[in-house]
């Protein structure tokens, strides 16, 4: 009777400690009860902070969604741009919603998800500089936040013009707006809708919009690790419904309200 | 961790690190010659008859010493930037750093000259020394002595600094390409660690040179 006792409580255990092994990502969030999500504030209106100080946006709204959908409760982790990642592989954080623009490069590293939102860009300067669309940049002092889709685009095209054009790596969209604005760059390239609300937001003087950057659309897609298929198949299924319901319309009213909400397919391909 | 480490592709970042590191170094170099010199008047204005440089070294000294240096190094670049004064991110992390050396070193000065023993110099005038020659030949050479290690430890200290530049848009230095490596790949960890071999190296290659320095220097 004891013996049998052993071997029961034996295979008792064995069970308890394979059991939670087996349990992925997308069982912890659920069984947690809280969903982490990495969510960049400095990046209106996709993210920022209210007057009371409170994560607002339409990534923070996203998370929101996606953890309502989930039933539990959203936490939004403030992450800059360049510590996504680090985020996400530590376990700070369990999903991204953070603009993250899905390169082939990143897609080594990170799990992405198909796109959630697009971005077009634009050339973002200050009075009095005299740039008028993209090509005058050229022999200027140019800067953006480091690692994001824009300043690779616009990095690559300042080494391509050569000498007496300079590109600044920032650590945080807020420092190039502030660069630019106290004129230690004469321009940066964002995304429109960043542009647009900078712009009309009026905390830096004299910002202006100088033209649009003839760069690819930038998709950008949730991440999440790598190896988590079934969170990653949770997700697309995830940001298929928004659009699907309407949410996606509804958020990009609500956030950015110009024109028409960005198309997330890309013609004559799948995925 | 859920982490495959990708090695292959880091080696390959290894030259351009290696560009970065001698930038890094120049930085760090660059700011300890300045940080000497500074120091140097430092040490004398604080020590100064005039209460305007006594106060102007003091609280250089204070700042230096109390503040952390990224809020040095930030205010070289935004806060000046702000009066419409605009640094280069090269030359406003080289002032910053410049600036936190300074007050340390002045300290370092004030403590080696102090700890070498009055009576020194007074044996010295009395075998018919004058007073720059006494202070040339009898108490400089004791105060090298006590300020080498001091040194040194500060020369290590302003190139780990140097990783600062980031905050301030620098991205040639070590910790600068580095970072532009990880964000295009966020492969972080690789290529953080590279970085922090490359920065162990160097540091060491600072401590054991001078170690080999002072065996020289220091025989009797």
């Amino acid at each position: 009777m004891a013996k049998g006792f052993g071997i029961l409580a034996a295979a008792a255990l064995t069970l308890a400690a394979v059991l939670p092994a087996q349990a992925d990502k997308l069982d912890d969030i659920i069984a947690s009860g809280t969903l982490r999500c990495a969510v960049v504030l400095d990046f209106p209106p996709m993210g920022s902070r209210d007057a009371n100080n409170e994560p607002i946006g339409f990534d923070v709204d996203y998370c929101n969604d996606l953890a309502k959908a989930l039933g539990v409760k959203a936490e939004v982790v403030e992450t800059p741009f360049p510590d996504r990642i680090p985020a996400l592989v530590s376990g700070r954080v369990d999903v991204g919603v953070a603009s993250t623009s899905d390169t082939l490069e990143r897609a080594k590293t990170a799990g992405f998800t198909i796109p959630y939102f697009a971005f077009t860009m634009v050339v973002l300067t200050k009075d009095g500089v005299g740039i008028k669309d993209y090509d005058s940049l050229k022999g200027k002092k140019t800067g953006s936040v480091s690692g994001t889709f824009e300043a690779m685009a616009l990095e690559s095209d300042v080494k391509k013009w050569g000498a007496g054009t300079t590109f600044r790596g920032y650590q945080n969209q807020a420092d190039v707006f502030l660069a630019l604005s106290q004129g230690q760059i004469d321009a940066t390239v964002v995304t429109s809708t960043v542009a647009a609300a900078i712009v009309k937001e009026g905390k830096y003087k004299g910002l202006m919009m100088g033209g649009d950057a003839p760069y690819d659309i930038d998709y950008v897609a949730l991440i999440a690790l790598r190896n988590e298929q079934g969170l990653l198949n949770y997700l697309n299924l995830f940001v298929n419904q928004q659009v699907r319901t309407g949410r996606y319309k509804a958020l990009y009213d609500k956030w950015i309200g110009l024109g028409e909400a960005p198309s997330l397919t890309v013609p004559g391909v799948y995925r | 961790m859920n982490y495959t480490f990708h090695w292959l592709p880091a080696f390959r970042a290894l030259p351009d690190m290696l560009w970065g590191a001698l930038v890094t170094l120049e930085i760090a170099v660059l700011s300890m010659v300045l940080g000497v010199f500074f120091a140097v008047l430092l040490a004398v204005g604080a020590s100064s008859k005039y209460r305007v440089f006594r106060a102007a070294a003091v609280s250089w000294v204070e700042l230096a010493r109390n503040t952390p240096a990224l809020f040095q190094i930030y205010m070289a670049y935004f806060g000046l930037g702000s009066l419409g004064i605009h640094l280069d991110s090269f030359v406003a992390l080289l002032a910053g750093i410049t600036f936190n050396n300074a007050g340390y070193l002045a300290e370092t000065f004030r403590g080696g000259l102090r700890a070498v023993p009055q009576t020194q110099l007074r044996a010295a005038r009395s075998l018919g020394m004058g007073q720059i020659q006494a202070f040339r030949l009898v108490m400089m050479p004791q105060m090298f002595r006590i300020v080498f290690y001091p040194l040194t430890n500060q020369m290590v200290w302003a190139i780990l600094m140097t990783s600062l530049g980031v905050i301030v848009g620098l991205n040639d230095d070590l910790t600068g390409v580095t970072q532009e490596y990880n964000v295009r790949s966020f492969r972080t960890f690789e290529y953080f660690a590279l970085a922090a071999v490359i920065y162990y190296l160097l540091a060491k290659f600072v401590t054991v040179s001078a170690r080999l320095m002072a065996w020289r220097l220091f025989r009797y």
